[in-house]
């Protein structure tokens, strides 16, 4: 029975680590000083909202679709699923009404162009944040 | 004058892409590889028979957008359609210009709005079902010429999507035949979606100065025609509310969808209507209901239409039973007035199972059956399997 309990315990813990290593960060540039809460981020990645709150124009970048960051971002952020997100925006391609977030291969690529233009927004893992970038939010 | 204008629109893309090396150009794509039949060796329904077929509703489609920047951008969709021996037709060719971050206008050949699913009726992997609810979705002619302004904005927590549509139709609309000539001129509409959260509801009306010609009449006798003829030689006035000749068309369509959890609910009630004419006037409606259980989702339909003519005068009492003819015989104008009003009214009712399954994060399977009633003739059941994908 105690055995029992401890191997539940390490389970728990397992299972936190796991989600400690998929906590996600919205970053931004360093002179972005908009305040943005999840709806707006949620907004602003489905196309719906163009600017920051702050005024200045606000151009969402996505990762890889098979990434573990994007479906983290996907779940907690957007509440979509992959294929969800997928068909989400097929109805506005193919239609003329919007088009999806440029996707870059990794977190190092999104923080490289964000640390460069400050009207870009975009997600990376926590672990791979670096000065270059603010984090104005973490799920 | 359609290819045309489609043609200019591909060239100035193109022209785009040599020329302005600025330029962005995005190719994507969708396709649908879908297989049926039906249980009925003498009815066709969907376009299917009794022998399995992957022609009806099976399709590829390029879609060329590039953007010429500060708001301006081309797109040109070309399709291929199984159900039109795959040869590639311009589906949709149009300019847009975003006047502002909220508004767009589109010009060129654009999808009129009837429907919730009008948009992209043929992105299978957009929406869950085989196809969108056919009783409700049954007007055959779908894009238009024209303009399309859409404005974006937010009420409260609502997002809030108004488009207003101008524009004209030359083509076909199957009323007697699969093709009769039609003409819609001064095409006028306005549809407004309102968005919170879970909840969608929607709300279109559009009318049209509308022609359509019955000369393709597939009847060997010919009776829809030779009856107005009959009738109009007798009495002009009833001949010119029984043809479709700049008689004015309405569309009225209410619609709600709701996305909670994984529960899926959406609606649809639409109307048509011509008057002054023989066309019917049309309500339809369905309701489906929806479950979504990890990459699955299954499906439940029901549609419900009926096509009813009492006409917006009837001339059953003005016109005599009988009448003689000299050298011609007998002729019956109130029967015959009867009829070819009769002749348009139609119920269907139709049910849909079925399931989706998204097996790769850009295809779905789909497996549907779908029985439809027309009139008293025995339910049809129709068998489909197929395969959507984006790219």
């Amino acid at each position: 029975m105690k055995f029992l309990k401890t191997k539940l315990c390490v389970t728990i813990l397992g299972l936190t680590s796991v989600f400690a290593q998929a906590e996600i960060a919205v970053v931004v540039h360093p002179s972005n000083a908009s305040a943005i809460d999840s709806s707006s981020i949620s907004r602003i990645f489905l196309g719906k909202k163009k600017s920051f709150d702050g005024g200045g124009q606000a151009v969402p970048i996505t990762q890889d679709p098979s990434s573990a960051a994007t479906d983290e971002f996907n779940s907690k952020v957007l509440n979509k699923s992959g294929s969800q997100i997928k068909s989400y925006w097929s109805k506005l391609v193919f239609t003329g009404k919007g088009t999806p977030p440029k996707v870059v291969a990794n977190d190092a690529e999104v923080i490289s162009l964000i640390s460069a233009d400050p009207t870009l927004i975009g997600y990376v893992d926590v672990s791979a944040v670096t000065g270059a970038v603010k984090v104005i939010a973490k799920f | 004058m359609k290819n045309t204008l489609a043609a200019a629109i591909v060239l100035a893309l193109s022209a785009t892409s040599s020329l302005a090396q600025a330029a962005d150009t995005r190719i994507n794509g969708f396709a649908s590889v879908v297989a049926g039949l039906t249980n009925d060796e003498d009815t066709s329904m969907f376009g299917y028979n009794d022998n399995i077929s992957f022609k009806p509703e099976s399709l590829f489609a390029l879609q060329i957008a590039s953007d010429l920047g500060d708001g301006l951008s081309a797109t040109a969709q070309i399709m291929s359609r199984g159900s039109n021996d795959y040869a590639a037709e311009f589906e949709w060719a149009y300019l847009s210009y975003e006047i502002s971050d909220s508004t767009q206008i589109n010009a060129g050949k654009l999808r009129i709005p009837f429907y919730r699913y009008s948009d992209f009726l043929d992105v299978g992997y957009a929406y869950t079902w085989a196809r969108p609810p056919q009783a409700v979705y049954s007007l055959v002619f779908s894009t238009f010429d024209g303009l399309s302004i859409v404005n974006n904005h937010t009420l409260g927590n609502w997002d809030s999507s108004i488009q207003v549509i101008y524009g004209s139709y030359d083509g076909s609309v199957d009323l007697v035949s699969d093709e009769d000539p039609a003409t819609l001129n001064n095409i006028m509409g306005i549809n407004w979606t309102l968005t919170y959260d879970w909840f969608t509801a929607r709300a279109i009306y559009a009318q049209a100065e509308t022609s359509i010609s019955f000369e393709n009449n597939e009847d060997p006798d010919r009776l829809l025609n030779n009856g107005i003829a009959l009738v109009g030689n007798i009495y002009p006035q009833v001949a010119s509310d029984l043809n479709v000749d700049d008689d004015i068309g309405s569309f009225i369509g209410l619609g709600f969808a709701v996305d909670y959890n994984n529960l899926l609910i959406e609606a649809e009630f639409t109307t048509v209507d011509v008057e002054n004419s023989i066309v019917a006037k049309q309500e339809q409606y369905y309701v489906s209901v929806g479950y979504r259980i990890y990459d699955f989702t299954i499906y439940a339909i029901t549609e419900h239409g009926e096509d009813t003519n009492e006409g917006d005068y009837d001339y059953s009492s003005v016109l005599p039973v009988s009448l003689d003819i000299t050298g011609y015989g007998t002729v019956y104008p109130q029967g015959t007035y009867q009829a070819l009003i009769a002749s348009q009214e139609e119920t269907i009712d139709t049910a849909t199972i079925g399931a989706r399954y998204n097996f790769h994060p850009s295809a779905a399977l789909k497996l549907d059956i779908t029985s439809t009633k027309i009139n008293d003739a025995d339910a049809i059941n129709v068998l489909s399997v197929g395969v959507d994908l984006v790219f």
